[in-house]
């Protein structure tokens, strides 16, 4: 025997933004889970964004400190941050903290899923301890020099010279290992400039190099001994291209790079520009280019098909004949629908010049029905060619016969008695 | 007025070409005089609603008083002015509306909205194969008038 689902008290669903008095089951609705998996992913990207600026701290302009703020979804509050130095600090310590953590233990457990992800939606201890180093290293240095950006903030715009300065400091300290480790996770940090001051870094590095920058691979960084003098600024750049040109043609040529062997067709030319070139196994001497003038490959495949499109374009005419101007498809059982597809026809082919006789019978009538009681529209018509028949004939012989004498009326009943009275 | 904004026909011949040149539309031919004082009202009301009903029907105007049109006259048993008949495809369209003719409108039209109602349900009512189609117009607002069948 089924028992009857008890009805619990009303209440409102966070995540639903409805009133419900399903009480624990509610969460188990499929319409719930949905909402509650868009609801949990806005607040990852949210929590994400925080993330960013945990590992990546800046400080924050006191005039941007109010647009920087943040709704917590679990705890139900604002997070303003006012009065921080660092960019997102308040919200960082907030989900740090135990009241936040505690929060999100109830969200989950009153509206789904598993207690596992709690860990998305909070930061840990040791992140927030980093942080805490980094900002402190970060308030020690010059505060001129990271005014407005820091990292990979990207507001300032000498970004390449401070990465060089930071990320060249950096390699020169720690191995490579170790770099791969640090920056696994992230977006790797500009480590050369990637304008016409890289062939300077190539050319120190080596030739061997070139593949590992133009692949931007961070396993093949170099260790440069002393970066900071192929800085901008050397105009290094074009003297290093002009006494490589056995392996770096700066002529501009992008042909016949089989010669070269340590890179796999590519170069770079004057202007720093890296360009790959492709292999002239098709090579243009037999067919002709733009610049020998030669015609272009499209009209000379279509050559053999230009007189197959004509025929088909005649075919397409008159099958478009029979709906010209209306593309959609008109119901067959409209009234008149055999009379209005023969007459497209004829006026398609009266178009193309077919010489049809235009000229219309002069006792051509339409389809109609005068009035009448009974019977059918056809029959109203013959009546009506009838009387025009009579109207013909009787013309024809009132002509020749006498003239008619027009005569008053005498009803029916007068008659009669004319009669009766001259009988009688 | 309205007849620069609708064709007015006077020959047979442009009638007839009217009609079969009028391809899955609609085609309304008013037959009436031009200055007969209702006639003039529902030349304004057709002139009015050409714009709107022009996708899917056309509207012309015929001289009765031309002697090419005798025919039509005739033809139709036209004997009030103004007359309105439709066509579908050259196939006459009946309007049950009431009254004891079916074959066309006699009278003016009260407003423009009952012209391009009347004009909707007979193109509907084309479309679906019917060939005749009920008035979707009021009782209200329909012409009375005493018709004389076969001069009874």
């Amino acid at each position: 025997m089924k028992k009857p689902s008890k009805k619990s008290e009303t209440e409102f669903c966070k995540v639903c933004r409805l009133h419900h008095d399903q009480g624990s089951r509610h969460k188990y609705f499929p319409r719930h889970k949905d909402f509650l998996s868009t609801f949990l992913d806005r607040f990852r990207s949210k929590i994400a964004d925080v993330r960013f600026f945990l590992k990546n701290p800046s400080v924050l302009r006191p005039e941007e400190q109010s647009q920087n703020r943040v709704w917590c979804v679990f705890c139900d509050e604002d997070i303003v941050e006012l009065g921080s130095s660092f960019a997102c600090s308040k919200a960082i310590n907030h989900f740090a903290s135990s009241d936040h953590l505690k929060n999100v233990k109830q969200f989950l457990w009153k509206n789904g899923p598993a207690m596992d992800c709690i860990d998305d939606f909070r930061i840990s201890e040791a992140d927030v301890a980093k942080w805490r180093r980094k900002c402190q290293s970060l308030g020690n240095e010059d505060a001129s020099s990271f005014k407005g950006s820091c990292g990979q903030s990207g507001t300032s715009n000498d970004i390449h010279n401070k990465l060089a300065f930071k990320t060249m400091d950096k390699i020169e300290n720690v191995p490579a290992p170790h770099i791969n480790s640090h920056h696994s996770n992230d977006v790797m940090p500009l480590q050369y400039n990637t304008n016409k001051f890289q062939i300077s870094h190539s050319e120190l590095s080596g030739v061997a190099h070139h593949a590992s920058y133009l692949n931007m691979d961070a396993s093949h960084l170099p260790l440069c001994t002393d970066p900071l003098s192929h800085l901008p600024g050397n105009g290094f750049g074009k003297d290093s291209i002009a006494s490589r040109t056995k392996d770096f043609p700066s002529n501009g040529n992008y042909c016949n790079q089989e010669d070269k062997k340590q890179i796999k067709g590519s170069y770079s030319s004057p202007d720093g520009l890296v360009v790959t070139s492709i292999s002239s196994s098709h090579s243009s001497d037999a067919c002709g280019n733009v610049h020998s003038g030669a015609p272009p490959p499209w009209l000379d495949a279509n050559d053999g098909k230009s007189s197959n499109v004509q025929l088909n374009q005649s075919d397409m005419s008159s099958f478009q004949a029979k709906i010209p101007g209306k593309t959609r498809k008109l119901n067959p059982n409209r009234v008149g629908a055999e009379w209005a597809e023969r007459r497209k026809i004829e006026i398609e082919m009266e178009k193309r010049g077919h010489g049809i006789n235009n000229k219309i019978d002069a006792d051509w009538l339409p389809n109609f029905g005068r009035v009448w009681q009974s019977g059918t529209r056809k029959e109203s018509r013959k009546e009506f060619e009838k009387e025009k028949r009579k109207l013909v004939k009787p013309e024809s012989i009132s002509i020749e016969s006498e003239p008619v004498k027009v005569q008053p009326y005498i009803s029916k009943r007068a008659r009669r008695e004319s009669v009766e009275n001259g009988c009688g | 007025m309205s007849s620069y904004l609708l064709k007015t026909l006077t020959k047979k011949e442009e009638i007839d070409r009217i009609i079969r040149d009028t391809i899955d539309e609609v085609l309304v031919l008013r037959f009436g005089r031009c200055t007969d004082a209702v006639c003039l009202h529902h030349d304004d009301i057709l002139a009015k609603s050409a714009t709107d009903v022009s996708k899917f029907a056309k509207i012309a105007l015929v001289d009765v008083d031309s002697e090419d049109v005798q025919v039509y006259v005739k033809y139709f048993d036209i004997t009030l002015f103004p007359s309105t008949i439709f066509f579908f495809n050259a196939h006459h369209m009946k309007l049950d509306s009431g009254t004891a003719d079916h074959t066309k409108w006699v009278g003016a039209f009260h407003i423009k909205q009952d012209f391009i109602d009347v004009v909707e349900e007979i193109y509907r009512g084309a479309m679906k194969g019917k060939m005749i189609v009920q008035c979707p117009v009021p009782p209200e607002r329909i012409p009375k008038y005493q018709l004389l069948y076969k001069d009874v």
